[in-house]
């Protein structure tokens, strides 16, 4: 659906992106996740024709970035990292104002308005104005706005920065809700949400892919099955080299009072307890999660 | 199409805000005070000529007058000066107080003194604190000129009663006299176009406002090219600066101003905005913040407003051939009813286009670059280099020489 063919982007002296290369597959909800100032927001402005490139193309259903913006402009819905709208309209009036834009038919706009305003849960302040909203309402409006012509490709761009918890889990249960039927772009650096919501994960650091697969893949490429988490009353005295010895142990990390193992396969478990005797204050096994990882190859 | 959209829109929020409602209300009650001012002032200069609202100027400068045979008082003009006739100790009193301007005092025997042809001698007191001061002397001056012509004539008749051949001027007035008509003129002019002058915030607010409150990415994300979102929103402006202008029209019509070809006129004050609005818009497509575009636009306009002004001038002041450039002369020929020659309406309408079509291919050029409306802004230098493309000439140098 989306081919990304070696772009790169330079901001003065900065090189936001690197000769990037990805596919993005119809249907598919793909992550972009990477630390601030990794280029994801460049990569998907790119995408949605609002900066061109240095070098490179990309290809929207076939139609290419430098030839075609307007048609490509109007089958992606892009919300933007900061929910910046215009504060003078009322909630009502500014999804008016750009399915105008998108050059939606009269009698389809309004319609469309009411559905997404329950469905993001604003009804009751559609006729409120923008500057009277926080920024989690601001949010939903800006979501409403992005999905008014009832795009085929979706872009998030952090869609739960800056939010209360409440308000970022309704919000992925909405993206959530609309997997499978569209082609979603997902950029964020919440592991958790990544994690949670991605059919495919790309990891991104100064403006290069590092990594590219399905959490699971990622999580397996990095880690074992299990991490094994050690408090310990001395942890001064301890010799990862002797934990290593373990066929099963793949790494070792001392984490101020506690020491965390990698682990291949749980069997060996109890006998690396034995090795601390009386000074194991807590244990505990976890699995490994895609912020191990993001934090792995992001170093 | 879409251009109509973002012109429906910005209209429709202009039109709805409160800021936009002060301000027009405000220009309006300037407008009329301007009007009232207007009028008082060539009420001054030439009693008579004042339009309407400002009340008439009889009773301007006052005089008391103390003349027992009622000899001199019919002398005097009541339409420019206040007489009261008195007896002297009251007059005197009056005069102490400065309740009036001057004081006139005809001897008790003036008509026997005449009789006598002896020599009348009146005695003028005047307030010298009273800028009115010398509309009295001149009044008196020439008050008694008349009566001793008349005192002359009578003398002839006497010594010989045949007919006398007596010259007599009667005057007839026609049109206005040059600097009332010169006034006026710069008046109207000044009230036409000034309009167009005071919605270059309303542009700023619509183009810099995008990026300063950083919507710009969503309107670029729209399926709109930068051509349409600039013509769209200076279209909006235009209609706006259109209703003001006919109400202000409306206004000076109505206070008895006299506009020849109103609606050429307007049309033509009209189709100067356009490049004015172009201009601005250039500005603030270049500009990042209010600020910077503020600054911009105060240059510009004293540019602006020279280019219109000073040909106008030259027009009044009677060089002709220089003065056409400039399309205030041409809506002064109009509302003053003057013959049009080719030359005169061509050259402003061709200037006004070239204007425009320049204006607004720089504005969209640059709305179209993404480091213009994002940052890092390129420096004027640059784009002025890149635009003559000496730029892409080093460029070519360099790879043929590496
Ligand atoms: N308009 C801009 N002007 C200058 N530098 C920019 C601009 N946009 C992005 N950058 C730089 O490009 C890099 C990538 O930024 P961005 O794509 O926003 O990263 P992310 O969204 O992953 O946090 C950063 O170093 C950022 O400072
Ligand atoms: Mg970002």
């Amino acid at each position: 659906m989306i081919k990304i063919k070696s772009l790169s982007k330079h901001f003065g002296n900065i090189n936001a992106l690197d000769n990037l290369n990805l596919d993005i597959r119809k249907g598919e909800l793909l992550g972009l996740i990477g630390p601030n100032g990794a280029g994801k927001t460049t990569a998907i402005r790119i995408i949605s024709c609002i900066l061109k490139p240095d070098h490179g193309d990309v290809l929207v259903d076939g139609c290419s970035i430098l030839e075609d913006p307007l048609r490509i402009k109007s089958m992606i819905g892009y919300l933007p990292e900061e929910p910046n709208l215009y504060e003078r309209f009322k909630a009502y009036d500014l999804l008016k104002y750009f399915g105008e834009l998108y050059g939606m038919p009269k009698d389809k706009i309004e319609p469309r308005i009411d559905e997404l305003l329950e469905l993001v849960g604003m009804s009751k302040r559609a006729q409120h104005k923008i500057n009277t909203f926080s920024k989690g309402l601001r949010q939903r409006i800006g979501i409403a706005r992005a999905l008014i012509h009832d795009p085929e490709i979706i872009i998030f761009d952090e869609p739960t920065m800056g939010l209360d918890p409440a308000t970022s889990n309704t919000i992925r249960k909405f993206i959530a809700s609309l997997k499978g039927e569209k082609t979603i772009i997902l950029c964020t650096h919440y592991m958790d949400e990544a994690e949670e919501l991605c059919d495919r994960v790309a990891i991104l650091n100064q403006g290069k892919i590092l990594d590219l697969g399905t959490p699971d893949y990622l999580k397996s490429k990095i880690h074992g099955e299990t991490i094994l988490k050690l408090k310990i009353k001395d942890i001064d005295n301890i010799q990862p080299r002797i934990i290593k010895k373990f066929e099963s142990v793949e790494n070792v990390s001392i984490i101020g009072d506690q020491v965390l193992v990698s682990l291949s396969s749980g069997e060996e478990i109890c006998n690396i307890i034995e090795l601390f005797e009386n000074n194991v204050l807590s244990v505990n096994t976890k699995e490994p999660t895609l912020e191990d990882v993001f934090i792995q190859r992001v170093k | 199409m879409h251009s109509l959209v973002i012109t429906k829109w910005e209209f429709k929020n202009t039109l709805s805000s409160k800021k936009f409602i002060t301000i027009f209300l405000l220009q309006v009650s300037i407008l009329i005070l301007m009007i009232i001012f207007f009028n008082s002032f060539m009420g001054n200069i030439e009693p008579g000529k004042n339009v309407a609202l400002t009340p008439s100027l009889t009773g301007f400068a006052s005089i008391d007058v103390v003349d027992n045979e009622n000899l001199f008082e019919k002398q005097l003009n009541p339409d420019i000066l206040k007489i009261n006739r008195m007896n002297y100790s009251i007059a005197y009193n009056r005069f102490k107080n400065n309740k009036t301007t001057g004081l006139l005092i005809v001897p008790s025997d003036a008509l026997e003194k005449i009789d006598r042809y002896e020599t009348l001698n009146l005695s003028l007191f005047v307030n010298y604190n009273d800028p009115k001061r010398s509309v009295v002397k001149s009044e008196v001056d020439s008050a008694s000129k008349s009566l001793s012509s008349i005192i002359t004539n009578e003398w002839l008749k006497e010594i010989s009663p045949e007919n006398l051949t007596q010259p007599s001027v009667e005057q007839t007035e026609q049109g206005e006299p040059l600097p009332l008509q010169i006034i006026n003129k710069v008046m109207i002019a000044i009230l036409l176009f000034l309009p167009l002058f005071l919605f270059g915030n309303m542009v700023i607010d619509s183009i810099v406002g995008e990026k300063e409150r950083k919507t710009a990415e969503i309107l670029m994300a729209m399926p709109l090219s930068p051509s349409n979102i600039i013509l769209g929103k200076s279209l909006a402006i235009i209609i706006t600066i259109a209703f003001q202008v006919i109400l202000w029209m409306i206004i000076l019509l109505s206070a008895g101003f006299n506009i020849k070809n109103a609606i050429l006129v307007y049309l033509l004050v009209i189709l100067t905005s356009i490049p004015i609005i172009g201009i601005t818009s250039m500005i603030a497509a270049y500009c990042k913040n209010y600020k910077e575009a503020g600054i911009g636009i105060s240059f510009i306009y004293i540019g602006i407003v020279g280019f219109l002004v000073v040909p106008a001038l030259a027009y009044l002041s009677g060089s002709t051939r220089a003065s056409t450039i400039s399309p205030m002369t041409l809506v002064m020929k109009l509302f003053s009813g003057e013959t049009i020659s080719t030359t005169d309406l061509v050259i402003p309408i061709l200037i006004i286009i070239v204007v425009s079509l320049i204006s607004y291919s720089i504005s969209i050029q640059l709305f179209k670059r993404d480091d213009v409306v994002f940052g890092p802004r390129p420096s004027l230098f640059r784009l002025f280099f890149e635009f003559i493309g000496i730029l892409s000439l080093i460029k070519y140098i360099k790879s043929k020489i590496l």
